[in-house]
């Protein structure tokens, strides 16, 4: 990102001449009070919204290319999990993750073994056929990342999703994040939590006022260690 | 390209069954709305059907003048034989006349008592060729044998022709008219019903958007929805209209069946029914496509 400034009709101004680069495989964690900007800034990463000024290049993309129209395809290189988890409410397990194959052109065949073997990772093979109400919130958000990363996408673009989770949720849902980036994926993790922050020792992006007040790399470590450490 | 077909069918099928109710009533507004359009249809292309028929049919008498020497009516009926448009020419003489009457009066022929044949003027019976059977060209014709000059009056029911011709101009013009209103109409219910169907299913929608479904796999389906209804709303009309004709017939009273068996009253023909589904089908899509512009905008 370069020089980006997002201000709505309204005036209101979300981002202010943000500049920065976030590499391929790190972990970086973008905290900040509530309105600071995290969420935006997040919602320009994944085309959501388009700045008002600045440059933006996701990927090897440039999206805020006037020419740029193929979101989608930038989108299925990105995992999304949001606050609020967005599961289809009427499916079940298995279905919420196999519907990202699905319409993404997966082969059924394909598609299956895939969601056996991601609903084994985050633990819940034994609930594959559970109606998504009937799962705890934890196990909701475990479900949206595992439709997030389906699809093995190279970025993950998390807002907050650990924002309606209890302490021992949010430890284990934070450990399938840093698993994941383990493997080489790239994570932007916005939260209001400085707690959480404290507790893994990842890049951290404090945004206040839609300005970037630090930009601090952190020596990535594993969250187990700082777990064994607790 | 088969799996994006048979996923298209799927979810096309799976949104019209999680929404019956407004596609069943969107459906049967397609259908009561084709239905008319049919129905207008239908009449033109009889009326139209009845007019060729009729134009077939169609001749001209010229009667001769009174006291035209039958030594004139040879050579006059060369000259007639080489006038540009007509076909063949018959001489009736005042007792064919006569005895042509006799004919049509039948039981009643009694009424002719008294009347002499020299009474009854000559005349010359004209066919037209084909191209000359319509009200342009018999007025061409008409033209002229008046320029022979030895015509007393000469008939071809010009009123009749152009009354009917009028008749059908009108309600041509009026199937077209009321069939704009209609596709109005059908555009604006598919859509509205369609926009219903995509706000269920908003969620669902949202989430394709997040995982980067390509643009046709969201909004192709609705496509298909409205291309069903279109297409299902249509053939029902298609059926109503059928079944309408057919029950027209089987109510009919004798004496008009009579009549009815020299001018056919015939059902719209294939082509024109396979036109009529392909509208219904065009509309429907038309109505998914600009209820699609507005909610399924990638963002």
């Amino acid at each position: 990102m370069v020089h980006v400034f997002k201000t709505y009709p309204s005036q209101m101004s979300a981002l202010s001449d943000i500049t920065l680069e976030i590499s391929s495989g790190e972990f970086t964690f973008v905290s900040g009070p509530s309105g600071s900007g995290k969420s935006t800034l997040l919602r320009i990463l994944c085309c959501a919204e388009k700045p008002t000024g600045g440059e933006v290049v996701v990927d090897g993309v440039q999206i805020t290319h006037p020419g740029f129209k193929k979101i989608h395809q930038l989108r299925r290189r990105m995992g999304i999990v949001s606050q609020d988890f967005k599961l289809l409410r009427d499916r079940t397990v298995k279905e919420n993750v196999a519907f990202v194959l699905e319409v993404t052109g997966h082969a059924r065949g394909e598609a299956k073994s895939k969601v056996s073997d991601m609903l084994r990772q985050i633990g819940l093979e034994e609930r594959e056929e559970a109606p998504i109400l009937a799962l705890s919130a934890g196990e909701q958000q475990r479900v949206a990342i595992a439709r997030a990363v389906v699809n093995s996408p190279s970025l993950i673009l998390a807002d907050e999703p650990t924002g309606n989770l209890d302490a021992k949720t949010t430890l284990d849902v934070m450990g399938i994040f840093s698993d994941l980036n383990h493997q080489g994926t790239t994570i932007v993790f916005a939260t209001q939590f400085t707690g959480l922050i404290k507790r893994f020792p990842y890049r951290v992006i404090h945004i206040l006022n839609g300005q970037v007040s630090n930009g601090k790399k952190v020596a990535s470590n594993d969250v187990r260690e700082v777990k064994a450490g607790e | 390209m088969t799996f994006f077909l048979r996923y298209v069918m799927r979810r096309a099928f799976q949104n019209m069954m999680g929404n019956l109710f407004p596609n069943l009533i969107t459906i049967g507004i397609i259908a009561v709305s084709m239905l008319i359009f049919s129905t207008f249809t239908l009449f033109a292309f009889n009326l139209t059907n009845f007019l060729k028929i009729w134009e077939d049919k169609i001749e001209v008498i010229a009667y001769l003048k009174r006291g035209t020497p039958s030594s004139e009516v040879e050579p006059l009926l060369d000259r007639t034989r080489l006038l540009e448009g007509v076909e063949i020419v018959r001489y009736v003489s005042p007792y064919d006349a006569m005895t042509f009457m006799e004919t049509k009066l039948g039981g009643q022929k009694n009424l002719l008592q008294g009347i002499q044949p020299a009474l009854l003027p000559p005349s010359f019976e004209i066919q037209l060729k084909k191209d000359y059977r319509n009200p342009a060209k018999i007025d061409e014709v008409v033209g002229h044998l008046r320029e022979i000059g030895q015509f007393e009056e000469i008939q071809y029911g010009q009123e009749w022709v152009d009354t009917f011709s009028a008749l059908v101009h009108i309600l041509r013009l009026t199937q077209w008219i009321l069939g704009g209103l209609l596709l109005i109409a059908i555009v604006f219910i598919t859509s509205n019903t369609l926009q219903l169907a995509i706000s269920s299913r908003r969620e669902e929608i949202e989430v394709m958007h997040w995982v980067g479904a390509g643009p046709g796999f969201i909004r192709v389906p609705f496509y298909v929805e409205g291309l069903i209804q279109g297409l299902l709303g249509g053939g029902l009309a298609i059926l109503f209209l059928f079944l309408l004709h057919r029950g027209l017939f089987l109510h009919i009273p004798p004496s008009m069946q009579a009549w009815l068996a020299r001018v056919p009253v015939l059902f719209l023909p294939p082509e024109t029914i396979a036109w009529i589904l392909l509208g219904g089908t065009v509309l429907g899509f038309f109505g998914s496509f600009v209820a699609s512009i507005r909610v399924l905008r990638y963002k």
